[in-house]
């Protein structure tokens, strides 16, 4: 009984420390969680984008399903388009023109009416398409629909409310972090507070600790004697050893390998707007993609299919589109740098992977209709390309060349698919002779 | 510190620091300029590749291959007079559509396989402007402006001839498609606007 409260005073008198090494600890943990959240902080990604709000046009009858279906590629209601605006077309002509006009306009022309060649001359000499099976009601019914339109209200710019929508949720995360931070650091100071109050009273009662509890109060950390020591040099040379061996050893994995090459091309070509946000497919540019072994980099005339009228873009203006018409128009060929050169000691071939395996280019060209600015996604490894041969099995679907081959395969392994490796796609001369 | 324990925390330490030794290319900084090559004349072909240019005719004398007074491209038009292999050639002229439209007639049949090899071709090089149903509302269509409803009166009422005089020289505001796709290729979209767009 006697011991157990000796014990327990004893215990009470060394409260002081204890709570010294507690709140040691306490702040290394703060520490060490104040480093998390900074560190978390900067991996902080943006939200989604806002969707935008599709338009319902007043439905108005057989007028409104004939202009969509003959008109509305050529002209607009209320603004110029490859042909006029057709608002106010009643003021400007008298029903019989129209009705002339919109069946066969060259006739029109030809009979030397000063409006009619007025309004040529106008729109480049772009000759109307002839609609010679309208009859008068249907022009009519596409006139009145085409009058019975509203102007659209003037669109404000909705770049600067669409900026503050998409950041909204990511400004709320900010402040959360930010508040943690702040706590975080106050938790510090206020630790190194209670560190040095409970020393300084711990100092004024030194005579009463004991000798153990004194050497922990003083104790001071002798950076000398510790940098002397066998066990602090061995180990600072084992990691410069170390470090200096696994830096060589990465480094020369790494020599040829291009991934994450993104050249700056001549033109600031981008392919997130084409070939995503316009839909274009990669084969109507790179056209030898599932003919060849190359796939083309597309020359100034396809370029020119659109770039001829399309002359201002949402990136950069008139900018860069004027560098690649220009460009056409001396008869010179655009220098775009290569991005992805797969070294002459290996073969490959572009169709082989297209056409007769049916893989997606994004499989091993990554997201193009996502970047601004291409980039090699794959290493283009030696090591990259055997493993796909490896785990990927031949697309025989409609290919009689694989018939046999399977047959043979399917006697002797007793599965129904084979890999590339299984038909001799890792022999060495099949991509190096 | 006993030499035992010594060889202990010298293999720790060193595994450690090596063990990370299965290297991931992703680590790779997004860079401008290529980064280092081994033997790099390994690299480059001394025969002419296509879209390879070689600048450098200090290293690769053999290889270089750019093509003076042409903006330092090695880019070239096909001689003039001369055809590719295997090319058929187009006699009428562009202003002679509705020629085309009542003469021309489809050297295929429209199969089953032509027609879906048909609507591939077509997704692939003309719906971003004409739309997947042909009505004329591909994306592009929004900045272009002009680009035909395939599935308008007119163009119901003319034959594949004309699509394929179309696709050959363009028409309006389209330009020629005619050094993206083969005749047959151009065949097989027209095939497949007149027999399966224009019938949906």
């Amino acid at each position: 009984m006697a011991k157990i409260s000796e014990k327990t005073v004893l215990n009470m008198s060394r409260l002081p420390i204890l709570m010294s090494r507690i709140s040691r600890s306490i702040l290394t943990l703060v520490a060490f969680s104040f480093v998390t959240v900074s560190a978390s902080f900067a991996a902080e990604t943006d939200t989604t984008k806002a969707a935008a709000p599709a338009a319902t046009p007043a439905l108005n009858g057989k007028g409104e399903q004939l202009f969509k279906e003959n008109c509305k590629s050529c002209h607009k209601i209320h603004e110029e388009s490859v042909g006029p605006a057709l608002t106010g077309v009643k003021q400007r002509h008298d029903a019989a023109w129209l009705h002339a006009w919109v069946k066969n306009s060259t006739v029109v022309i030809a009979s030397g009416d000063k409006a009619a060649v007025a309004l040529f001359a106008k729109y480049n000499k772009a000759v109307m398409t002839s609609f010679p099976t309208f009859t008068n009601e249907e022009i009519d019914a596409i006139i009145d629909y085409v009058e019975s339109v509203p102007k659209p209200p003037v669109d404000v710019p909705k770049g600067p409310t669409d900026g503050t929508g998409t950041q909204g949720g990511g400004e709320y995360d900010t402040v959360i972090l930010g508040l943690i931070v702040v706590v975080l650091v106050l938790v510090l100071v206020a630790m190194f507070i209670f560190l040095s109050v409970i020393k300084r009273y711990l100092k004024d009662k030194e005579a009463n600790l004991d000798a153990e509890d004194k050497e922990l109060l003083n104790q001071k950390f002798d950076v000398k004697a510790f940098v002397r020591s066998k066990g602090f040099i061995t180990i600072v040379v084992l990691l410069f050893v170390g470090v200096t061996v696994k830096t060589c050893w990465v480094g020369a994995q790494e020599v040829g390998v291009e991934q994450n090459y993104a050249p700056v091309q001549p033109i600031a070509f981008s392919h997130k707007l084409h070939a995503g946000d316009n839909q274009i497919n990669c084969n109507y540019c790179h056209t030898g993609a599932y003919k060849g072994k190359q796939s083309n980099i597309p020359s100034l005339n396809i370029c020119m299919n659109c770039h001829t009228y399309i002359k201002k873009g949402p990136n950069t203006g008139e900018a860069e589109i004027k560098k690649l018409t220009d460009a056409y128009a001396a008869g010179t060929p655009i220098k775009w740098v290569r991005v992805h050169n797969l070294p002459d000691l290996a073969y490959f071939n572009h169709s082989q992977h297209t056409q007769v395996a049916g893989i997606e280019c994004q499989k091993c060209h990554g997201p193009i209709e996502e970047m601004e600015v291409v980039k090699q996604q794959s290493n283009l490894t030696m090591g990259w390309c055997i493993n796909c041969h490896r785990e990927t099995a031949v697309n025989s679907k409609d290919n009689a060349y694989y018939d046999r081959l399977l047959k043979v395969h399917a006697e002797s392994k007793k599965k129904n698919d084979m890999t590339a490796e299984e038909m001799g796609g890792l022999d060495c001369s099949k991509c190096h002779y | 510190m006993t030499m035992k324990t010594f060889n202990i925390a010298a293999a720790i330490v060193f595994a450690a620091t090596v063990s990370s030794c299965n290297h991931n290319f992703d680590q790779i900084p997004v860079h401008e300029t290529p980064r280092v090559e081994y033997a790099p004349n390994m690299y480059v072909s001394e025969a002419y590749e296509p879209v390879t240019l070689v600048e450098d005719s200090v290293n690769f004398p053999e290889a270089y291959n750019v093509m003076p007074y042409n903006n330092g491209s090695n880019l070239r038009l096909p001689v003039a007079g001369t055809i590719k292999r295997g090319a058929i050639p187009y006699h009428i002229s562009k202003d002679s559509l509705a020629y085309a439209n009542a003469t021309l007639v489809a050297p295929i049949q429209p199969t089953e396989q032509v027609l879906a090899e048909g609507q591939v071709l077509f997704e692939r090089f003309c719906s971003h402007c004409h739309g997947k149903g042909g009505e004329g509302d591909g994306p592009v269509n929004d900045k272009l402006q002009g680009v035909a409803n395939l599935k308008s009166g007119t163009l119901k009422a003319v034959n594949a001839g004309h699509i394929f005089h179309v696709i050959t020289y363009g028409k309006g505001r389209m330009l020629q498609h005619s050094s993206q796709l083969e005749p047959l290729e151009r065949w097989k979209i027209s095939l497949y606007v007149k027999e399966v767009l224009q019938k949906k």
